[in-house]
């Protein structure tokens, strides 16, 4: 028996290092190629052999999605997408907090009756343009209370402090 | 290029709607399509129902679909889906698998130190290949942000735009 | 397809070590292909929980299969090949039980949740509404085999050869009877471009 348990502490040891160094890579290897390039140009230039091959790990309908997903950005305009990339690039470099709010206003966007998306996106885009004391005016108005939800409000709030824009976010990041 | 109608491939009007055809064929079509009415018609009609079928979407499947289809296997082999699963690892005995948690354990979370303070050097050889899942989220992300896109804001409130 | 094309398979793989006693394989295989199957099969019979009976009597008989597996085509071939087949089989005795074809029985399975998710007015689910069964409709319409091809063909992105192999035809054939099925299709649904 005492053998038996040597020989289950290396087999432990050696998956749990497997593991171990597994869990490692990813972040890294994400956060320095975040860093240097962006991922869909990287998966674009991966032979279509190795990109079947990392579909294949995935669920055929998830796996189609992505291929659908991609074909639209594909066919969008260079400079739609140069735009796109931009902006992906400063948010990438956000903290991941800051991430975080971005994606949740914008999915509460989303959800957001059609008929009161447009004005909130004219909102934020609206108060992005301002100089911060007319901004904060603005934000602080009973004008501006009275016309948007409290859900709205946030998310106006936060979209226009941490949206970021071509250039970068509006305020530092930090 | 000769008329995909007229030299009995109208099937490639079909593909082209599909994104099937390679960069050249589908330039070489498209510069047809500007000449000849009648393909530029149906390929638009087929363009405009290939992505009008993308609204039928399927209903989730039911939570315990997989529940039913073990219990229909251990029903016909009388043994249940988890003994059969668990089976092959029988031979490792509770005794041996203490160690190998404890072992693993530990490791694992000297890993997880090590992915927090960025010790462990990126193999080269991965530098290249992206996981789908990381342009699963990078698309995610990029759908967000792309409600946004000052540029485009005619299209800003679609959200399933991309 | 021959031996070399069917080892890159990783599901032929999986299925041969469901057949070595691996159950947790088969587990990984029905994780992968389980959503696939049951929205190939709902999109052909229209109805969900018989296209979720559907597919586990075709992971029944994969499993069931598995002693005698041999990768002698691409497991999703195999895979779509016997749900296709009990699909159609299923259409064609409830065909003839009804005595007519069930194309629109009012109640359409349509995703509720991602439905209220994307579309919040009311005014926009309605016309989705309208516009899904209309598509429901004309995909019913159509013959059995331009039916399964174009599904294979437009939701599982399916090559032609794959799908000449799960039609028991010849690629050519395929691509007639997609082009055939595509023009019935526009010639009922090109009016969606303007909604």
């Amino acid at each position: 028996m005492p053998c038996n348990v040597v020989r289950a502490t290396v087999l432990g040891a050696g998956m749990a290092l497997l593991l171990a160094v597994t869990a490692a890579q990813p972040a890294l290897c994400q956060r320095q190629n975040r860093q240097e390039e962006f991922p869909i140009d990287r998966w674009n230039r991966m032979s279509p052999e190795q990109r079947e091959k990392e579909l294949a790990k995935l669920p055929p309908e998830r796996a189609r999605l992505i291929r659908q997903r991609l074909r639209r950005y594909n066919q969008m305009n260079p400079q739609e997408q140069q735009a796109l990339r931009e902006r992906y690039r400063t948010f990438s470099e956000m903290p991941p907090a800051k991430q975080e709010i971005i994606r949740s206003r914008l999915k509460e966007f989303r959800q957001l009756p059609v008929e009161r998306r447009p004005i909130v996106h004219h909102e934020v885009e609206g108060l992005r343009a301002m100089p911060d004391a007319q901004r904060e005016g603005r934000l602080n108005s009973d004008e501006f209370r009275g016309r948007y939800s409290q859900q709205e409000q946030q998310i106006i709030r936060d979209l226009t402090e941490y949206l970021p824009d071509n250039g970068g976010p509006r305020t530092s990041p930090n | 290029m000769i008329c995909p109608m007229e030299s009995h491939n109208p099937e490639m009007l079909v593909a082209y709607a599909a994104g099937e055809l390679d960069v050249e064929a589908a330039s070489a079509l498209e510069r047809h399509l500007a000449e000849c009415p009648a393909c530029a018609s149906l390929a638009t009609e087929q363009a405009t129902v290939w992505k009008a079928l993308d609204a039928w979407e399927a209903p989730p499947v039911s939570p315990d679909f997989d529940r039913r289809l073990y219990r229909r296997i251990a029903n016909e082999v009388h043994l249940s889906w988890w003994e059969r699963i668990v089976r092959p690892f029988r031979p490792v005995a509770l005794r041996q698998l203490i160690p190998v948690t404890a072992t693993a354990g530990l490791l694992l979370m000297a890993g997880l130190v090590l992915r927090h303070q960025g010790m462990v050097a990126p193999p080269q050889a991965r530098a290249e290949t992206v996981h789908a899942e990381q342009v699963e989220s990078t698309l995610d992300d990029l759908e967000l942000l792309r409600q946004f896109a000052p540029a485009s804001s005619a299209e800003s409130v679609h959200p399933n735009a991309m | 397809m021959g031996v070399v094309a069917a080892a890159l398979d990783y599901d032929a793989e999986l299925m041969l070590r469901v057949k070595d006693g691996d159950g947790a394989s088969f587990g990984l295989l029905l994780e992968k292909h389980r959503a696939a199957v049951i929205h190939f099969v709902y999109r052909l019979v229209q109805e969900q929980p018989v296209a979720e009976e559907l597919a586990q009597e075709v992971f029944l008989r994969v499993y069931r299969s598995r002693s005698s597996y041999e990768p002698t085509a691409k497991f999703t071939t195999w895979l779509f090949r016997i749900a296709t087949h009990l699909a159609l089989n299923w259409l064609r005795d409830e065909r003839h039980e009804r005595g007519q074809e069930r194309l629109d029985d009012g109640s359409p399975d349509l995703p509720a949740r991602q439905v209220l998710d994307r579309r919040p007015s009311v005014e926009q689910e309605l016309l989705y509404e309208v516009k899904v069964q209309e598509i429901r409709q004309a995909i019913a319409t159509l013959p059995e085999k331009q039916r399964a091809a174009v599904l294979m063909h437009k939701y599982e992105e399916m090559e032609y050869t794959q799908i000449a192999k799960v039609l028991g035809c010849s690629e050519s054939a395929v691509k007639s009877l997609l082009f055939r099925a595509y023009t019935t299709l526009r010639a009922r649904l090109a009016h969606l471009g303007r909604i």
